[in-house]
C-alpha cells in the first residue's frame, strides 16, 4: 500500500481542473466575438435602414430597447458557461483524487 | 510535502470517498444537456434567419410575417415550459423568457423582422445557443470522466 504525495496530488488536481475549464473558455471567447459581430452588423443595418427611410426614429429606439432587453439572455449564457466550467473543473479534480486513492489503496474501489 | 497515512487510515478514506461517490459526490451546477431543446432552438434560429433574409429583401408578406411570429412564439413558450422541468435550469428559463419578450414585442409592433430590428432577438437566440454548447460540452466531459473512473 503506497502513500499519497499531497503536493503532487494538488498539482495534478489543479492541472485536471484547468484542462477541464479550458474548452469552456474557448467557447466563451467565440461567443463574445459572435455577439460583438452581431451588434456591429446590426448597428450598420440600423444606420442603413434609417438613412434609406425604411425605418423611423421610433423604430431605431425600439431596436435599441430590444438590444438592451437581450442583455438578460446574455447574462444567463455567461452564468451557465461559468457554472458548467466550474462544474467540470471540480469534477475533474475529484476524479484525480479518487484515482490517487485507488492507486494508494491498490484496489480500484472508486 | 509528503504525508504518510497508515493502511487503516487509507482504507477509511477510501471507504468514505466511496460512500460519497456512490451517493453522487460529483458536483452539478447546471441542468443536463437536452438534445430536444438544442434541436428545437437550432430549428427556430434557422427559421428566424430565413425570415430576416426575406424581410430584408422585401419578400416577406404580412401574412407570412404573422405566421412567423405566432409559430416562433409557440415554439418559445413550449421550450420555456420544457425548461422548467429540469432542476438547476433557471438561467435557461430566464433567457427563454427574454426571447419570448423579443418575439412578442416585434409581433405587437407589427414590424417586419428586418436585420435592423431583430438584433436583440438574435442576440437572445445566440445566448441560448451558447447555453446549449456549454451544457453539451459539460455532458460530454462528465461522460468521459465516468468512463475513466469505471474502466479497470
Amino acid at each position: 500500500m503506497a502513500s499519497i504525495d499531497i503536493s503532487q496530488l494538488i498539482q495534478s488536481m489543479l492541472g485536471a481542473a484547468t484542462g477541464a475549464a479550458k474548452g469552456h473558455a474557448e467557447d466563451l471567447k467565440n461567443y463574445v466575438e459572435a455577439q460583438a459581430k452581431l451588434i456591429a452588423e446590426g448597428a450598420a443595418a440600423i444606420t442603413r435602414d434609417r438613412l434609406a427611410n425604411i425605418i423611423t426614429d421610433d423604430d431605431v429606439r425600439f431596436a435599441w430597447e430590444e438590444i438592451k432587453r437581450s442583455e438578460n439572455a446574455d447574462r444567463a449564457a455567461l452564468a451557465v458557461t461559468l457554472k458548467a466550467a466550474a462544474q467540470d473543473a471540480i469534477n475533474a479534480a475529484l476524479n484525480v483524487a479518487a484515482s490517487a486513492v485507488n492507486s494508494a489503496v491498490g484496489v480500484a474501489i472508486l | 510535502m509528503k504525508l504518510r497515512l497508515s493502511p487503516r487510515a487509507l482504507v477509511a478514506i477510501a471507504a468514505l470517498s466511496c460512500a460519497i461517490f456512490f451517493s453522487g459526490c460529483a458536483v452539478s451546477f447546471v441542468a443536463p444537456y437536452d438534445e430536444t431543446t438544442d434541436h428545437l432552438l437550432t430549428d427556430l434560429s434557422q427559421k428566424t434567419e430565413t425570415a430576416v433574409v426575406r424581410a430584408d429583401a422585401g419578400q416577406l408578406s404580412a401574412e407570412d410575417r404573422e405566421k412567423f411570429y405566432s409559430d416562433s412564439l409557440g415554439t418559445v413558450r413550449m421550450l420555456k415550459a420544457r425548461s422548467t422541468l429540469f432542476a438547476k435550469n433557471e438561467d435557461e428559463t430566464s433567457a427563454l423568457g427574454t426571447l419570448e419578450e423579443n418575439y412578442d414585442a416585434l409581433s405587437k409592433r407589427g414590424a417586419p423582422p428586418r436585420s435592423s430590428l431583430t438584433i436583440g432577438l438574435r442576440r437572445s437566440l445566440l445566448a441560448l445557443q451558447q447555453i446549449q454548447i456549454a451544457k453539451k460540452r459539460s455532458s460530454i466531459f462528465s461522460a468521459g470522466l465516468k468512463k475513466t473512473s469505471s474502466s479497470p
